[in-house]
């Protein structure tokens, strides 16, 4: 069937071009230095008023909708943790036959899931697939605060091997807390979704980067994915003033990969100079304060391999909030 | 001009869904209901409906991709039968709290253990208070008109809610029967386009389903009570305007099958009401003083004509095909409802309750004979000897 008409959003060259307006409003209850509510300002100003956004149960539901006091100033709904990809689906499509049959004038909205680690590769995996596998015209946002931080903290399949959780305290028995190591995200989607042509990941830390892959991903037709690095003070247990600095720390120890996917290529990877050691990372957040040098020295290997992922690597750092 | 055809449930479901003007279907594979989405699949291929045709991945998928297009402003339509109808127990109370007026068909059938394909009505009741507008058809064309009714009804600005329209898998879903096809003009002139007054709109941005705070909860759920509580009137005036519309003879809630002069009634629904109907007028013709009721909704429950209509009777026989184990009358659901309803009544009849064609089994006429004995000697006594009788087993019947 014809594609019904999308928007054009345009690429911005530094933070002077970011949209003054604000779309996510104050009035919400996130915790002092919380980098996933920073995340949803900022994919807010991507996506802008024309814009429909979906809300999965998490962190960024449960503190941001107090009732009828929530900051979202565009069209948005809750949905359950499992199935942000099936309600969007919905929308799109209703969007796609009321456009097409004159009920609805406009172009199709920008259709947005923000899902927190949980609702999008744990219990909400099956629906984010099949919305990929299916095609439709949406951005899924997966905000990664590493944990399942609005239940208080239990261990997600983003939390790092040895991070401490409540549901993955060191003992005695268990002394890195978390003994798993993390799943890769972007490659679940890139592995197995032919309609799927955009894929990146970004950083809370890199701001305009962020905004410009929410915007590619939007202006894509079909679905894209994007996966968003956002600390969180009180699962990650650092100082909240400390959120931009550990976001980028994650990016300069390799802990954390920026780059982009699109139509089946690597199209860019941020790589550091040198990278720091990960030691370096970790040694900030009290999550990580129980772990031994093996267990460090483990963390690092595996960050090793992890940045030799393919991609064309350039060397000049993104644009940062004092960069513009 | 209305057109005569002779299709089973399915086929005939899948019309009534094409006349309602359907527009984001959700699909996923599970007998028996699946040959709705077959025939919807089909025409929309052939360009017979406009309308998104998407393949769930799972019930949990189907009834979450069909709350984001009601709520989107669609009219939105899935389906399923059994354990599908369970998986997607998450996303019920969502839909009609959101108040999102969407329609699934349901061609019932037994849960899990052990693996049977069989019509039950386990599936639907063991979900049934979710919010949901909820009725039996007993053939192909009532499980069609049921489609455009349950629309008409559930997008009312009174009632705002969904709808699961069910018929009973393989006995009407599988048996082709002659239906009655309405005109598309027809159709139209009864179920206008939906017209959603709060959809998710760039254009008039809302916030939909926010979390509350403990002390906001109840008046939230009163209003969905409320919605309920409006639903009645809407009903039986959608139902008037259909009979007049279409020319058929609907009631509202029961109907009663030659229930003059009767002292003793089967009381049921579904497709089971057809051997019933048989049974009566064997019955009668050997000159028992028998009758049928058949109740056409389960949600909203009608209290009121549950309890005039049966207390004329001296005895009901609930014939039940779930099971509540371990509940208050041993039996299955109906029963509950049905002496809730009769508890205010001054003449109370004496009810039992059979549990029949659990698993799919045919209920025989045979059955229907021996269940209609037990009836008139309790109808005679005045009294039961026993709540509930399992039909084709060693107790009595």
């Amino acid at each position: 069937m014809a594609q019904v008409p999308t928007q054009e959003l345009e690429l911005l060259k530094n933070l002077r071009g970011v949209d003054q307006k604000e779309y996510y409003v104050p009035g919400h209850r996130t915790c002092a230095g919380c980098g996933p509510a920073l995340c949803y300002k900022l994919v807010s100003k991507a996506a802008g008023a024309d814009s429909i956004f979906l809300g999965p149960t998490g962190c960024m539901y449960v503190a941001n909708c107090s009732y009828m006091c929530t900051p979202f100033s565009y069209a948005w709904t809750h949905c359950q943790i499992t199935n942000g990809g099936g309600v969007a689906s919905g929308v799109e499509s209703a969007y796609n036959v009321l456009i097409r049959k004159g009920k609805y004038k406009g172009k199709l909205p920008n259709i947005v899931v923000m899902a927190g680690d949980g609702g999008a590769i744990d219990i909400g995996l099956q629906a984010a697939s099949a919305m990929m596998y299916r095609g439709h015209d949406v951005l899924f946002v997966m905000y990664d605060n590493e944990s399942y931080a609005n239940t208080g903290i239990q261990t997600s399949p983003m939390t790092p091997y040895g991070g401490k959780t409540t549901f993955t305290p060191p003992g005695k028995m268990v002394p890195e807390g978390k003994k798993l190591f993390p799943k890769d995200a972007p490659q679940l989607f890139i592995g197995g979704h032919p309609a799927l042509h955009y894929v990146a990941t970004a950083s809370i830390g890199y701001p305009v980067d962020l905004i410009n892959k929410c915007r590619k991903g939007l202006n894509y037709k079909g679905p894209a994915f994007v996966h968003i690095h956002c600390p969180c003070p009180k699962g990650w247990l650092y100082d909240c003033k400390d959120t931009i600095r550990v976001a980028k720390m994650a990016v300069e120890t390799g802990f954390w990969t920026n780059y982009e996917w699109e139509n089946g290529e690597y199209t860019y990877q941020h790589i550091p100079k040198t990278y720091k050691p990960v030691k370096e990372y970790m040694k900030g957040q009290e999550r990580f304060n129980h772990l031994n040098e093996e267990h460090i020295a483990k963390m690092q290997a595996f960050i090793t391999a992890k940045v030799k992922a393919p991609g064309k690597p350039i060397e000049v750092p993104v644009l940062g909030p004092r960069e513009a | 001009m209305p057109k005569e055809a002779y299709m089973a449930g399915c086929a005939a479901t899948a019309n009534g869904a094409k006349l309602a003007r359907v527009e984001v279907i959700t699909s996923y594979p599970i007998r028996p209901y699946t040959g709705i989405m077959m025939e919807l699949s089909r025409m929309v291929a052939a360009g017979e409906l406009d309308a998104e045709f998407v393949h769930g991945e799972g019930e949990h998928g189907q009834v979450s991709v069909t709350q984001g297009a009601s709520a989107a402003g669609a009219r939105a339509y899935t389906g399923s039968s059994g354990v599908g109808v369970a998986y997607g127990m998450e996303v019920y109370s969502p839909i009609s709290g959101g108040r999102y007026p969407c329609q699934m068909a349901i061609a019932d059938r037994a849960y899990d253990p052990p693996g049977d394909f069989g019509s039950e009505h386990t599936d639907v009741m063991s979900v049934n208070n979710q919010g949901w507008i909820l009725g039996w058809a007993e053939t192909p064309e009532e499980s069609m008109d049921n489609c455009i009714i349950y629309y008409k009804i559930g997008e009312d600005p009174k009632v705002m809610l969904p709808q699961w329209q069910v018929q009973d898998g393989y006995f009407v879903s599988h048996i082709p029967n002659k239906v009655s096809i309405p005109d598309q003009a027809q159709v139209d002139e009864y179920l206008p386009p939906y017209n959603c007054p709060h959809a998710l709109n760039p254009q008039n941005p809302t916030n939909h389903g926010p979390q509350i705070f403990p002390d906001q909860g109840p008046a939230i759920d009163l209003q969905r009570a409320q919605a309920f509580l409006n639903t009645p009137k809407v009903v039986e005036q959608a139902i008037a305007d259909y009979n007049k519309a279409i020319g058929r003879n609907y009631s509202a809630w029961l109907e009663e099958y030659k229930t003059d002069g009767a002292e003793f009634v089967f009381f049921l629904m579904g497709a089971h009401c057809r051997t019933a109907r048989f049974a009566v007028d064997h019955l009668r013709k050997k000159g028992a003083k028998v009758g049928m009721v058949k109740l056409r909704f389960v949600r909203p429950w009608p209290t009121a004509q549950v309890c005039e209509v049966l207390s004329k009777f001296k005895a009901v026989g609930v014939i039940e095909s779930q099971t509540c184990y371990g509940g208050a009358m041993k039996g299955g659901e109906l029963q509950h409802e049905v002496r809730a309803s009769l508890y205010d009544s001054p003449k109370q009849p004496a009810v039992c309750s059979f549990m029949a064609g659990l698993g799919g089994e045919v209920i025989s006429l045979e059955e229907f004979y021996n269940m209609a004995k037990i009836l008139e000697k309790n109808a005679k006594q005045g009294k039961v000897d026993q709540y509930v009788y399992w039909v084709g087993f060693d107790n009595g019947i």
